[in-house]
């Protein structure tokens, strides 16, 4: 919550730094869905965000990155043990998103630099995993950086995460995702899978001139369950005793009925 | 048609599960087994989380097992005595069970310690089952030329020597109470950790270690089995919230129908030959679940959620 909160004062602090004063861009963006409800029927939802960027220039470039709400992971690597694979030496991830993706005008290297893309976290490549427990803060050359006490491997268990999101459409990124239209106009479709989880979901479309971000607009997404499955899981979650004793009722209800129908046949 | 299930928090195609149940009731009404074994790996294998396929399972099985244990008590073939102290046993392990399967989820050791289970108990109990069925049907052919007298002594065993003995008159037993209340602790708690009704370990526990008569032993497994079900269901719905009642109703729809019509189908089938079929089928479940955990997997990685449900 505090580094969301921290990114998004960055965020709105970062395009006043570098802005022309002729030509000052400005990006303002909306949803075709501010919420979007899971029902019974739920199987993914495509929702458009759309917008324009005023003081557009020729080669300037879109990039949309949308975020769902953030947990903690844990990742495991199987090893082989008397012949069965056991999960083992766990790291622990806090605060990853478990919806991430970005849609761009033009390929990610090719509108940004590296080190904007990565201060901004755009990009599976440069979107921020950070597993503290294993990790120390050191003093190289005066600078402060971050060093995972795993070492090397610490890449191989980000790669799972992403590699395991992508499998379920949680991550994505594609070059192509973002459509320019006349005058600034621009539009993008943020598809949402089945396994889409509930809560608040953030989308930011940056402009990029020059290799760096020189303006950016935020929108929001609640994604919530609705109707009957919203009653259930709350009522599993409020009164799970009492939930309990309705589902041990119901399924005597149809044993029960079950057998009288057919014994009368 | 998809269906999205509020608790495993997954969408589901509705027919996929209609006949899921359907077919797995088929063959528990056909061999008069629970079915569990066979439902709650492949819930596993088609997404369900394991924790809602386990505690869904067990809801389920109370459905599928009321008919039966309602038929059996109206017909007095269960030996109520023993299905108590089964039960007393069993309540404890359902309680134990439910709290180690919690502790193993944190450790992120669950599926490993659900296969693990499945494979050990199925692969000894099919193979048992197997050995003994062909060996009825060879033994039954020989009888066509010679039918052999059947030796009744019963020799004592290190059970008999046990104190707190009683009287169990509905299976004409004195026995005592240590071994029951044992054995039911014992399969309540693989009933919490596995999602099944524990009868594919109970029936032969009363057969050869209680040696109860054949007569009440189905009434009696069933009584205890629904009882321990029941209790695991609210259970997990209290403390883990992992039951989700849109897919236990339509397991249980499918399922019960599946029964009637299995249960019909299995009359016109012999009794051995039944056996070795069920035999096999465990042994593949058992094979499959096996080689899952040898096998190379295709991601050497495992991301887990570090708690589940909560939000």
């Amino acid at each position: 919550m505090i580094t969301a909160l921290a990114a998004a004062i960055l965020l709105q602090g970062q395009p006043a730094m570098d802005i022309e004063p002729q030509s000052t861009p400005r990006v303002v963006a909306a949803l075709s869905q501010e919420v979007v409800e899971i029902r019974s029927d739920f199987a993914g939802a495509e929702i458009i965000l759309f917008g324009a960027v005023t003081n557009m220039q020729a080669e300037d470039d879109l990039v949309i990155v949308v975020r769902g709400p953030e947990a903690d992971l844990r990742v495991m690597r199987k090893e082989r043990t008397f012949g069965i694979w056991i999960n083992r030496a766990p790291v622990r991830f806090e605060d990853v998103p478990s919806y991430y993706s970005v849609a761009s005008t033009r390929p990610l290297s090719d509108v940004g630099g590296f080190s904007a893309l990565r201060r901004e976290g755009i990009g599976l490549q440069h979107l921020r995993l950070s597993a503290p427990e294993s990790e120390r803060t050191e003093i190289r050359l005066g600078v402060e950086v971050t060093v995972s006490e795993i070492g090397e491997d610490i890449i191989e268990y980000r790669d799972a995460i992403s590699r395991n999101r992508r499998r379920d459409a949680l991550f994505a990124e594609t070059t192509t995702g973002v459509q320019m239209l006349e005058g600034g106009l621009f539009r993008a479709n943020v598809a949402l899978p089945p396994a889409t989880p509930v809560g608040d979901y953030e989308a930011d479309v940056y402009l990029f001139r020059n290799g760096n971000a020189v303006a950016a607009g935020t929108v929001t997404l609640e994604v919530r369950k609705a109707g009957l499955e919203r009653i259930i899981y709350n009522f599993a979650h409020t009164h799970g005793w009492l939930y309990g004793l309705v589902a041990v009722a119901l399924a005597l209800l149809f044993g029960w009925s079950a057998a009288a129908i057919f014994s009368r046949r | 048609m998809q269906i999205y299930l509020p608790i495993a928090e997954i969408s589901v195609n509705i027919f996929l599960l209609l006949g899921l149940g359907l077919g797995i009731g088929f063959l528990s009404g056909m061999f008069g087994v629970g079915g569990g074994f066979l439902m709650t790996p492949l819930l596993m294998f088609i997404g369900i989380p394991p924790a809602v396929a386990v505690s869904t399972e067990a809801n389920q099985i109370v459905a599928s097992s009321s008919s039966g244990a309602l038929a059996h008590w109206r017909r007095k073939t269960l030996d109520i005595k023993m299905g108590l102290l089964l039960l007393v046993g069993g309540a404890s392990g359902s309680i134990f069970g439910v709290q180690l399967f919690a502790f193993l989820r944190s450790l992120g050791q669950i599926d490993l310690i659900i296969s693990l289970c499945y494979v050990g108990f199925l692969g000894i109990i099919g193979g048992l089952m197997f050995i003994e069925s062909v060996g009825a049907v060879l033994r039954r052919n020989r009888a066509r030329h010679a039918s052999q007298p059947v030796s009744k002594r019963r020799k004592r065993r290190l059970i008999d020597r046990l104190p707190f003995k009683t009287r169990f008159p509905a299976s004409g037993l004195y026995l005592s109470v240590i071994p029951p209340i044992i054995i039911g602790f014992f399969v309540g708690t693989l009933a919490a950790i596995m999602g099944v009704g524990g009868g594919f370990i109970m029936v032969p526990a009363m057969i050869y270690i209680l040696r109860m008569p054949t007569s009440v032993v189905v009434g009696t497994s069933l009584f205890q089995i629904l009882f321990v079900t029941a209790l695991t269901t609210f259970l997990q719905s209290a403390q883990n919230q992992t039951v989700d009642i849109v897919l236990a109703l339509l397991l249980i729809v499918g399922g019960v129908v599946g029964a009637q019509f299995g249960a019909r189908a299995g009359r016109h089938v012999k009794a051995e030959e039944l056996r070795i079929a069920l035999a096999l089928m465990v042994l593949a479940v058992c094979t499959k679940l096996g080689w899952d955990l040898v096998a190379t997997p295709a991601d050497l990685f495992a991301i887990l959620p570090l708690r589940e449900g909560g939000h």
